[in-house]
């Protein structure tokens, strides 16, 4: 997973006076999940579009498996799949239609096991406006990937999805990253980002604000761990018991909520007086910071 | 070419599938030839010598201003043409397909109402098959001219529809389809040189019933010249994206599509 299949160095975007993307580099490996996160006009989709060759960069270069995305559209299609949040396919098409259709511009066989594999395979003869949404991601996720490209530009994959439907993209996704594809992801959804990527870059304002695996990134942070602890006799709010390196919180649905700078001391004292005072442990809960509350450290709140 | 030939038959069926789209190329053209082809020719036999061009040039104009415009503007601003881009689907493509898939239809439908308006309704056939089948060709590229154009210049849908009428309208009571030019006041027969559809009546005239030797070589040359004007301008001011964040300046050359009719006023 060393060699970068993406890169963008100094990338620059304008529009008119205002600087959507300012002089941005990162890398993205190959078979890796790479995730763009930050809020409404952090610069996501003008660099996502710039590297589909949808947009002209303003400065920088880009190149996907050595191709410039501006200079080498023609054969940059092949290398690209592309599911767009701000696309669509013509609403009379059906599937069948548009598989063999995206196929025949990509000058491939049309997919029909990618229509069974996604789920499509009794909607073969529907319209994509007959469709329901989920049912529309996976067919845009289908023609996306219906030529096997290096690398997969997904914008929102799952926004509008049901529970299930999530898993099951998330799941196809997984299976693509296996297969070698690279995947370049934006989202607005901390949690999917958690789930699927390998790294993520955070943009705020048009720049780079972290970048790294959802790990580091969260390690990055502030470092404050949350522990919820629960015993039967209340024991701990009775007590008024301290801890080490560790705050109280206050009480949430029967749990005592710690905030702590060095779990493991703060664990072992909570067990150690619990002992003590021979009141038997419930439930306990430590829980890392998330991604999105890291996300939301980093954007001051904006999502 | 497979691919472009893929475009073309999708581009076809939705031409049946598609309720609007099967109402405009078909249902109101023929309804309206059923409804015209036997109220004028009852009240005005005269009117069986332009019934057939005139009938033609009705769905022409059904087809390509009302409904050509709105296959452009609801792909781009669904987001279809993004996908197309994406796709590699040329913008040349995205341009003639539709014009040829309605071609299609139209070829279709001016058979039905040539044999049926002959047949049911006593309309004068064409002496010159061929020359009437070219004058159709040229008729409905002038046609599909100003509806790709529309629909390529149109921020909106409202804008579209307004002006697809501004064509539509005028060509239908100025056009000479229901009264004959000839018996149109001087000051109207020179404001009808603005319509479309008049150059149009005029080589079917000429090229379809030649009964003088003289080929209307300034209608042809007129329809010629917009049919040219107005496929580069698409070109020219085509987006893959919404017009509603796009600066609009440009789109106002599209006004010079009127060049060629506003010429032929001058020459008379």
């Amino acid at each position: 997973m060393n060699e970068a299949v993406v890169s963008v160095k100094m990338f620059r975007k304008r529009y008119g006076d205002t600087v959507a993307v300012k002089d941005i580099s990162f890398d993205v490996h190959r078979g890796e999940i790479f995730a763009l996160l930050g809020p409404n006009g952090a610069g996501k989709t003008s660099t996502l579009e710039s590297l589909e060759g949808l947009r002209r960069p303003d400065g920088g270069s880009l190149t996907i498996d050595g191709l410039d995305p501006t200079r080498q559209r023609r054969r940059l299609r092949n290398t690209i799949g592309v599911q767009l949040q701000s696309s669509a396919l013509p609403p009379s098409m059906t599937v069948d239609e548009a598989m063999r259709f995206f196929c025949s511009y990509h000058g491939v066989a049309a997919r029909h096991d990618l229509v069974e594999r996604l789920g499509l395979s009794e909607k073969r003869r529907t319209q994509y406006g007959q469709l329901s949404t989920g049912l529309q991601r996976r067919l845009a996720l289908a023609v996306a990937v219906a030529h096997e490209p290096a690398v997969l530009f997904l914008d929102e994959p799952t926004a509008g999805l049901d529970v299930q439907s999530r898993a099951e993209l998330h799941a196809i996704v997984k299976e693509l990253r296996g297969s070698g594809t690279t995947v370049i992801l934006a989202t607005h959804d901390m949690a999917e980002a958690e789930k699927l990527a390998d790294r993520a870059a955070i943009l705020l304002k048009g720049e780079i604000a972290a970048l790294g695996s959802p790990r580091q990134l969260t390690a990055a942070g502030s470092r404050k761990t949350r522990i919820s602890v629960a015993t039967e006799n209340d024991s701990l709010h009775l007590g008024g018991e301290e801890f080490p390196d560790a705050s109280f919180q206050g009480w949430s649905e029967g749990y005592a909520m710690y905030i702590s700078s060095d779990p493991g001391r703060t664990v072992s004292a909570i067990l150690a007086c619990l002992e003590s005072t021979e009141d038997p442990l419930v439930d306990l809960r430590v829980e890392r910071p998330s991604l999105e509350e890291r996300f939301l450290e980093i954007t001051g709140g904006r999502k | 070419m497979k691919a472009f030939v893929h475009h073309l038959a999708y581009d076809f069926k939705t031409g049946i599938r598609d309720k609007s789209k099967l109402l405009m190329f078909y249902l109101f053209p023929m309804v309206f030839f059923a409804l015209v082809g036997g109220f004028m020719t009852a009240v005005n036999p005269f009117f069986r010598e332009t019934m057939l061009p005139a009938m033609l040039l009705f769905a022409f104009m059904s087809a390509a201003l009302l409904t050509l415009p709105s296959i452009f503007l609801n792909a781009r601003e669904s987001g279809v043409f993004r996908s197309y881009k994406i796709n590699g689907v040329s913008s040349a493509s995205i341009i003639s397909i539709p014009v040829i898939g309605a071609a299609v239809h139209m070829a279709v439908v001016s058979v039905v109402m040539s044999v049926a308006g002959v047949a049911l309704f006593g309309g004068i056939a064409p002496t010159n098959i061929a020359g009437y089948a070219a004058a159709a060709l040229l008729s409905y590229l002038a046609m599909a001219g100003f509806g790709v154009l529309i629909g390529v210049a149109a921020g909106n849908t409202n804008v579209s529809v307004l002006l697809g009428q501004l064509i539509y309208i005028p060509s239908i009571i100025l056009g000479g389809l229901m009264v004959p030019v000839d018996l149109f006041p001087q000051a109207f027969k020179s404001v009808s040189l603005l319509m479309p559809a008049m150059h149009a009546m005029k080589v079917f005239k000429g090229l379809g019933n030649p009964q003088s030797a003289v080929i209307p070589w300034i209608p042809i040359c007129v329809l010629a010249v917009s049919v040219v004007l107005n496929f580069s301008l698409a070109a020219l001011l085509f987006q893959w994206d919404s017009r509603a964040n796009q600066p609009s300046r440009k789109v106002y050359a599209a006004i010079l599509s009127a060049v060629p009719f506003i010429a032929s006023v001058l020459i008379g």
